[in-house]
C-alpha cells in the first residue's frame, strides 16, 4: 500500500516538472507554430542561474525564482525579436514556419549548449537545499521534492488561470483558435507573440530552477526534457495547456510505475511506447474532442 | 537538363570520385568519405521529405539499424551483402512504420519519427544488455578503408540516381502533388498511401545501406554511436540548407557542411559548435530558400542580362 502511494507521489512530482516544461513549449507552438527544439537549453540556463545565485550570491533558490523567470522572459523576447520575428513575418505558409523555426531551434541548441560548456565546463554541479526527509502518510520524501512539486503545480495552475480569466489570456486563446480572426477583432500580434514566447521561456527557466534544487545540473541536461516535453504536448494535444498539465502527470506516473516494475533502463522505451500508442489510437491527443 | 544528361554527369562524376583513393592522403580521403555519406543521406532524405513536405527525423533510426545489421552479421555475411541487407531491413522497417503513422502530418509526424528512432535505439540497448550480455559489439574483420570508400560512393551515387529517376517518374509527380495539397492529389486519383510508403521505404533503404557501409569504420559499435540523433539532425539540416526540393542543393550543401565542420573543428576546437549554430541561424533567416536558391537567382539574372 505505502509502496503504491510512494510511487504515485514520486510519479506526480516528476510529472509536475514535465508539465511546466511542456506548457511553455506548447504555448509557443500553439500560438506561433514555433517548434522550439532548444526549449530544454533555456531550462538548463535557468538551472545554472539558480545555482549561481545560491553558490555565489547565497540567495535562497525559491526567492531567486522570480529573478530567473524575469531574466528568461527578457531573453525570450530578445530571441523572438532576433530570430523568430523574421521567420513568422516572411514565411508564406504555416508549414514553412514550422520547418524554418525547427532549423533555427537547432541553431540555438548548438549555440546555447556549447556556450554553457565553454562557461561552466562539463562537470556536474549541484547544491543541497532543503534535503531533510518529510513523512507523509507513512511514506518518506525529501522536503525539497515536495516543495518543487508545489511550485510546479502552482506555476501551471497560475498560467491556466491567466489564460482562462484575464483579457490577455483570452487574446492568447483567440489567437490559438484563429490567428486571422483574432487580428480582425483588434488583437495586436506584434505585442502578443514576443510576450507569449518570453512567457514560454520563463516557464522553462522556472522548471530548470526547480530541477536544480533536486538534481545535479550539467550543460547537456536540457535535451531529454525537450524530448519529454514534445511527448507530453502530443499526449495532451497541441495548443492545450490543460492537456499538457494532465499529460505531464500521466507520463510521470507511467514512467515511475513502469520503471519500478520493469527496469530503469527501459524509461525511454516506456515513454515512447506511451506516445506511439496514444498517437496510433488518438492522433489528436488524449483529450481531443 | 534532361534525365539522360543528368545520368551522364552523375556517372562521370562518380568515376572521377572513384579515382580519389589514389590521389588523396588518408586524412583527405576520410573527409571525402564523410562528404559522400552526408550527400547520400541528404539526397535520400529529400527524396521523400523534400517532395512531400513531411518532416521525418527517423534517419538516425534507419542508419543505426543498417549499422547493426552489419554488426550482427559480421563474420557470417560478406561486406557487400551486409550493406544490401542493412538497406533492406531499414526499408522494411520504414514501410511498416509508414503504414502505421502516415496519417499524421507536420509536427506530429516529426515527433513520432524521432520517437520511433529512440524507441529502436533503446530497445536494442535493452536487448543486447539483457540477452547478449553486452553493451556494444566489436567488428573484428574490417575491410580496407578504400573498399569502404568505394562502397559508400556506390551507395551515394545510387541514391542520387534513384532520386533523379523518382523525380522524373509518375511516383515523383504523385509525391510533389501530395506535398502541395494532399487532399487534392487524392481527389485527382493519386494513391497517396501507396506512394508515401513506397517513397519512404526507398529513402530508408539508402540511409540503412549507408549505415551498414559506414559501420565498419568504427571498430566498436554501440547504440549511442550509431543511433546518434545528430546524424539525423545533421542530415535534415544539410538537406534543408541546401534546398530540399532540389537534388543538387543537398549535395553541394553536404560538401560545404562537412568541410566547414572539419575546418571549424580544427581551427576553433572549443567554439566550433557555437559558430555552427550561429551560422545555421543566419542561413535560415537570410537565405531561407537554401543554397539552391542562389543558383536559381544566378540563372535568372543571367537569363535577363
Amino acid at each position: 500500500m505505502s509502496l503504491w502511494f510512494e510511487l504515485a507521489v514520486s510519479g506526480l512530482i516528476t510529472g509536475g516538472i514535465y508539465a511546466v516544461v511542456a506548457i511553455g513549449l506548447n504555448l509557443q507552438y500553439g500560438l506561433m507554430r514555433i517548434l522550439n527544439i532548444s526549449h530544454g537549453e533555456f531550462l538548463m540556463v535557468g538551472a545554472y542561474l539558480t545555482w549561481l545565485g545560491y553558490t555565489v550570491l547565497q540567495v535562497n533558490p525559491l526567492v531567486f525564482l522570480p529573478v530567473v523567470a524575469l531574466a528568461l522572459f527578457v531573453a525570450g523576447v530578445a530571441v523572438y525579436r532576433l530570430c523568430f520575428y523574421r521567420i513568422v513575418s516572411t514565411a508564406p505558409a504555416v508549414e514553412v514556419i514550422e520547418a524554418r523555426s525547427l532549423l533555427v531551434g537547432f541553431g540555438l541548441l548548438y549555440l546555447v549548449q556549447n556556450l554553457a560548456y565553454l562557461t561552466w565546463g562539463a562537470d556536474l554541479r549541484g547544491y543541497s537545499f532543503l534535503a531533510e526527509p518529510l513523512e507523509i502518510a507513512g511514506a518518506r520524501f525529501n522536503l525539497n521534492r515536495v516543495v518543487v512539486f508545489g511550485f510546479a503545480v502552482a506555476a501551471s495552475l497560475a498560467l491556466l488561470a491567466v489564460l482562462r480569466f484575464t483579457l490577455i489570456g483570452k487574446a492568447v486563446r483567440a489567437m490559438m483558435q484563429s490567428p486571422t480572426g483574432a487580428q480582425l477583432v483588434g488583437i495586436d500580434t506584434k505585442v502578443l507573440h514576443p510576450v507569449v514566447f518570453g512567457a514560454g521561456l520563463a516557464l522553462a527557466g522556472v522548471a530548470g530552477a526547480l530541477l536544480s534544487m533536486i538534481y545535479e545540473i550539467s550543460p547537456a541536461m536540457g535535451e531529454p526534457y525537450t524530448v519529454t516535453a514534445l511527448i507530453v504536448i502530443v499526449l495532451g494535444g497541441l495548443g492545450s495547456a490543460l492537456g499538457s498539465l494532465l499529460g505531464g502527470f500521466l507520463l510521470g506516473v507511467v514512467e515511475t510505475f513502469g520503471m519500478h516494475f520493469t527496469s530503469p533502463s527501459l524509461k525511454m522505451v516506456l515513454s515512447y511506447g506511451v506516445l506511439i500508442a496514444v498517437l496510433l489510437a488518438r492522433p489528436k491527443g488524449l483529450f481531443a474532442r | 537538363m534532361t534525365l539522360r544528361n543528368a545520368f551522364g554527369v552523375l556517372l562521370a562524376g562518380g568515376l572521377a570520385l572513384a579515382m580519389l583513393p589514389w590521389l588523396l592522403s588518408d586524412f583527405l580521403l576520410a573527409l571525402a568519405l564523410s562528404c559522400l555519406m552526408y550527400a547520400g543521406l541528404a539526397v535520400s532524405w529529400s527524396m521523400f521529405c523534400g517532395a512531400t513536405n513531411y518532416l521525418s527525423l527517423a534517419t538516425a533510426a534507419f542508419f543505426g539499424l543498417g549499422a547493426y545489421v552489419t554488426a550482427w552479421g559480421a563474420g557470417a555475411l560478406p561486406y557487400g551483402l551486409s550493406v544490401l541487407a542493412g538497406g533492406l531491413v531499414a526499408a522494411g522497417f520504414a514501410a511498416l512504420v509508414c503504414a502505421a503513422v502516415l496519417h499524421l502530418r507536420g509536427a506530429y509526424f516529426a515527433v513520432i519519427t524521432f520517437g520511433l528512432g529512440e524507441l529502436v535505439r533503446h530497445s536494442i540497448t535493452y536487448y543486447e544488455k539483457a540477452y547478449e550480455g553486452t553493451v556494444g559489439r566489436i567488428i573484428a574483420e574490417a575491410p580496407e578503408s578504400t573498399t569502404v570508400y568505394w562502397m559508400v560512393l556506390l551507395v551515394s551515387t545510387a541514391a542520387v540516381a534513384t532520386a533523379l529517376a523518382v523525380r522524373a517518374s509518375r511516383l515523383g509527380l504523385a509525391l510533389r502533388g501530395i506535398g502541395s495539397d494532399e487532399e487534392r492529389a487524392q481527389t485527382l486519383g493519386v494513391n497517396a498511401r501507396r506512394s508515401k510508403i513506397l517513397a519512404f521505404a526507398l529513402s530508408a533503404f539508402f540511409a540503412g545501406a549507408l549505415g551498414a557501409a559506414m559501420a565498419v569504420r568504427w571498430t566498436y559499435i554501440d547504440p549511442p554511436t550509431v543511433f546518434n540523433p545528430f546524424i539525423g539532425f545533421q542530415t535534415v539540416l544539410i538537406a534543408m540548407v541546401g534546398g530540399a526540393q532540389t537534388i543538387l542543393g543537398p549535395i553541394v550543401s553536404a560538401v560545404v557542411f562537412s568541410l566547414l565542420t572539419e575546418f571549424l573543428r580544427l581551427q576553433f576546437p572549443y567554439l566550433f559548435l557555437v559558430i555552427l549554430g550561429l551560422l545555421l541561424i543566419l542561413l535560415v533567416l537570410y537565405l531561407p530558400g537554401g543554397i539552391a536558391s542562389l543558383f536559381v537567382r544566378w540563372r535568372w539574372r543571367r537569363g535577363n542580362a
